[in-house]
């Protein structure tokens, strides 16, 4: 029997692991065991699509953008739902449990590509689906000043996770060559164990009831209601407007492989010692941004961001420049991804936390597939140098008008 | 605070999915290396021993492919008697993802699994020594060596991370058979012209080299905004030029004549792609589907005589490409495909 003893169901939240909620630990259990499961597959799917089932290269860039819009909506529409039901982990379980699935029905598409491509897009909703409740439990576990500090807990565990999951899926394939379903089957399984970490071991945060006449109002006007405050609302801009002006590691990893032509080998590195450099500055990173604002935090991420750009610009085939670009790359993740949630937790209310999230994590991500989209154009119009040129100028020009919109709010709290 | 006690029931609770979940992979793991294990299900197994040399190409016909066969010769380049097909076959001391072979010149492409998977070409001879390995940028896709066994050429996939646009790009270089020594880095560096006219978008991809049987010429596709173009290369004027449409991984006839190639059918049978064999006559342009062969091709036809073509088929659509079979075709279509050599990918004739 299910025993809803409500001092029990709260335990957990106190527990506090060197001085950090155990809810925090857990969710990064949870997503690392997730990353790992979705890791694996993406590491395999290139040569699984093309090898196993004879997609087009064509056909594999079309499912990418499909889902892509379809993911902002589900992140966005699940904020609400967490925020209305009050059950934060149960919708962030679903949208773990969706991906969970995607993986077995990924194995049963077998050579059809119509259903692969659609186990594909659902993986992204699922993903879509977690990430506001999720990111708003992480807020809501931690002591208002130590917000950054336990994002980048929970985004260290993260990339952990997306670093062994290309492990796990080679180590498979190089004791049992071919068994992609082997992959697909234990992808399955370490994502099942998530789900598992995530119903066993967190547990929602009671928030205040939303007032009966809010509640009764269409979630989008909810929404609105939320960015009637102006720092909120800055935090949103800034967000979106720095996002436009991000290149999306994709376009720098093709870059430094162009230039380094030399050492194809190399590229496989490029992303895992993007994410070795996330990994190891994800919680510094938090931290500093407890201590120093996390607002100058997000900026000096950017800051860096665009350091990797004109290193790009400058530094000519030269394996030094391109550690440091990488190096700074994963500096650029550890100071924004996280920090963004932790900076706009401040500014929403603890009852629509997950709406408020959501609104500012898709306005960035929105931001940052137009710019996807701006320099792919860019890039075949004019060239990568001319591309890397452009973004460089209008991320600089985006940094000053942030750091002039940010200095106008005042101070969030719990930051000095 | 919490109390120990009130852990203990969740901890249990999630020990126990780990410990199923452990038991689930476990399960499937072993059924795989079972079945790996089973002997094959179709015909009589194969009869193979060591090969230590190509024979020199006398009167009977042979094929050099990548074994599919599940056991030892697995991915080994293998060899088997065209007039004997069913009959023993050898294996060779390499093994590799995509083989091509032509007058003592062989290449070799293929993964190296790992950490981080590795990607190489291999040159070897006809004693499967090996003359030079290249680095490649991407997975194998296709690989030719010129009838004179002077040339190699490869196209390998590039994958941009697919966050959302960069997607794909193929890269195809040419190379001497013996030396390494690099000819065309990338095919997308020279100019192409078209009706006359110069021909140029950025989203340029070229894959599938064929090379004519004599001289610097060669013929591979160009791919650009969802098309596909026949395009005819020489490696004197580092050019190209437009020669059809619609036409993707070209392989030339022996007697020089004709371009078999895979078409891409307009709509696609259950959800898949559908690419049938054509054959073009290059001196009148009039192209013959063989759509008597249902299935969808997808590989870079090889020509045995001029009057019959192989090409690789997934023994089974629903399964992984691990095990594949090679079926043959009349080259004008007048007769139905047969399966010419079970287990076998990637063939190239030597007559």
């Amino acid at each position: 029997m299910y025993q809803l003893d409500p001092k029990r169901l709260q335990d957990l939240r106190f527990t506090r692991i060197g001085g950090m909620a155990a809810n925090v630990y857990f969710l990064g259990l949870t997503s690392m065991l997730t990353d790992v499961s979705s890791e694996m597959v993406t590491a395999i799917l290139p040569i699984y699509f093309v090898f196993a089932m004879g997609l087009t290269p064509l056909q594999f860039g079309f499912i990418d953008g499909l889902s892509q819009g379809v993911a902002a909506v589900a992140r966005l529409a699940s904020g609400f739902a967490a925020d209305r039901w009050r059950r934060h982990r149960d919708v962030a379980a679903l949208g773990y449990g969706l991906s969970a699935l995607c993986k077995i029905a990924l194995l049963a598409a077998g050579g059809a590509w119509g259903l692969a491509s659609a186990a594909i897009a659902f993986d992204r909703v699922g993903k879509g689906i977690r990430t506001s409740p999720r990111d708003s439990l992480i807020s809501l576990s931690a002591a208002p000043e130590r917000l950054g500090m336990a994002f980048g807990i929970h985004r260290a565990l993260d990339t952990a996770g997306a670093l062994l999951g290309p492990l796990v899926a080679f180590a498979i394939l190089a004791t049992l060559p071919q068994a992609f379903d082997l992959v697909l089957v234990t992808s399955f399984f370490v994502a099942i164990a998530g789900v598992a970490a995530l119903l066993c071991f967190v547990r929602d945060v009671p928030t205040p009831a939303t007032p009966a006449a809010t509640r009764r109002l269409p979630a989008i006007a909810a929404a609105a209601g939320l960015l009637r405050d102006a720092r909120l609302r800055t935090v949103t801009a800034v967000g979106f407007l720095l996002g436009l002006f991000t290149m999306a590691d994709a376009f720098i990893f093709l870059l430094l492989q162009h230039k380094l032509s030399t050492k194809p080998a190399w590229f496989p590195l490029f992303y895992a010692l993007t994410s070795l450099a996330y990994l190891a500055l994800a919680i510094p990173a938090g931290a500093a941004g407890d201590r120093f604002g996390r607002k100058r935090m997000f900026l000096v991420g950017h800051g860096l961001l665009l350091l990797a750009g004109v290193d790009l610009l400058v530094v000519d085939a030269n394996v030094y420049g391109a550690l440091a670009a990488l190096a700074l790359l994963g500096a650029y993740y550890a100071c924004t991804d996280g920090v963004l949630m932790a900076l706009a937790s401040a500014f929403v209310p603890a009852g629509v936390r997950a709406s408020g999230l959501g609104i500012v994590a898709t306005a960035n991500g929105v931001a940052r597939l137009f710019a996807s989209l701006l320099f792919g154009a860019l890039w075949q119009a004019r060239g990568m140098t001319f591309a890397l040129a452009v973004f460089s100028v209008g991320l600089g020009c985006a940094l000053l008008v942030s750091i002039a919109l940010l200095a106008r709010t005042k101070k969030e709290p719990g930051s000095i | 605070m919490t109390s120990p006690r009130s852990m203990r029931p969740r901890a249990l609770a999630f020990a126990l999915v780990v410990v199923a979940c452990l038991a689930g992979i476990a399960g499937y793991a072993r059924h795989v290396v079972h079945q790996a294990n089973a002997p094959a299900a179709t015909g009589a197994p194969l009869a193979y021993a060591p090969l230590a040399a190509v024979p020199a190409s006398s009167g009977r016909p042979f094929a050099l492919f990548r074994s599919t066969a599940l056991g030892d010769s697995y991915g080994h380049v293998t060899l088997a008697r065209l007039d004997d097909p069913a009959g023993p076959r050898q294996f060779a001391p390499i093994s590799c993802d995509r083989v091509h072979y032509a007058a003592g010149a062989g290449v070799c492409l293929v993964a190296e699994r790992g950490a981080l998977t590795v990607y190489r070409a291999i040159l070897f001879d006809d004693r499967f020594a090996i003359r030079k390995k290249l680095d490649l940028a991407g997975p194998p896709s296709r690989a030719r060596v010129s009838p004179d066994g002077s040339k190699a050429a490869f196209t390998v996939f590039i994958n941009g991370h697919a966050y959302s646009n960069p997607g794909f790009t193929t890269r195809t270089s040419i190379v001497d058979a013996t030396s390494g020594a690099s000819l065309v880095d990338d095919l997308e560096a020279w100019p192409v012209v078209r009706d006359g006219a110069p021909f140029k978008a950025a989203d340029f991809n070229f894959w599938g080299v064929t090379f004519a049987h004599d001289g610097p010429r060669f013929y591979a596709t160009l791919g650009s905004g969802g098309k596909t173009w026949l395009v005819e290369g020489d490696l004197a004027t580092h050019q190209m030029r437009v020669v059809a449409g619609d036409v993707e991984c070209p392989s030339l006839s022996p007697d020089g004549k004709r371009i078999a190639f895979k078409r891409r059918e307009t709509g696609n049978a259950g959800g898949r792609i559908l690419w049938h064999v054509a054959v073009l006559d290059l001196a009148s342009g009039k192209v013959t589907v063989l759509a008597s062969e249902t299935r969808s091709v997808d590989d870079q036809v090889e020509w045995n005589g001029d009057d019959e073509i192989l090409y690789s088929m997934p023994l089974d659509s629903q399964q992984s490409a691990a095990e594949t079979d090679v079926w043959a075709i009349a080259a004008d279509g007048s007769k139905p495909s047969h399966l010419l050599l079970p287990f076998a990918f990637s063939p190239a004739v030597v007559r």
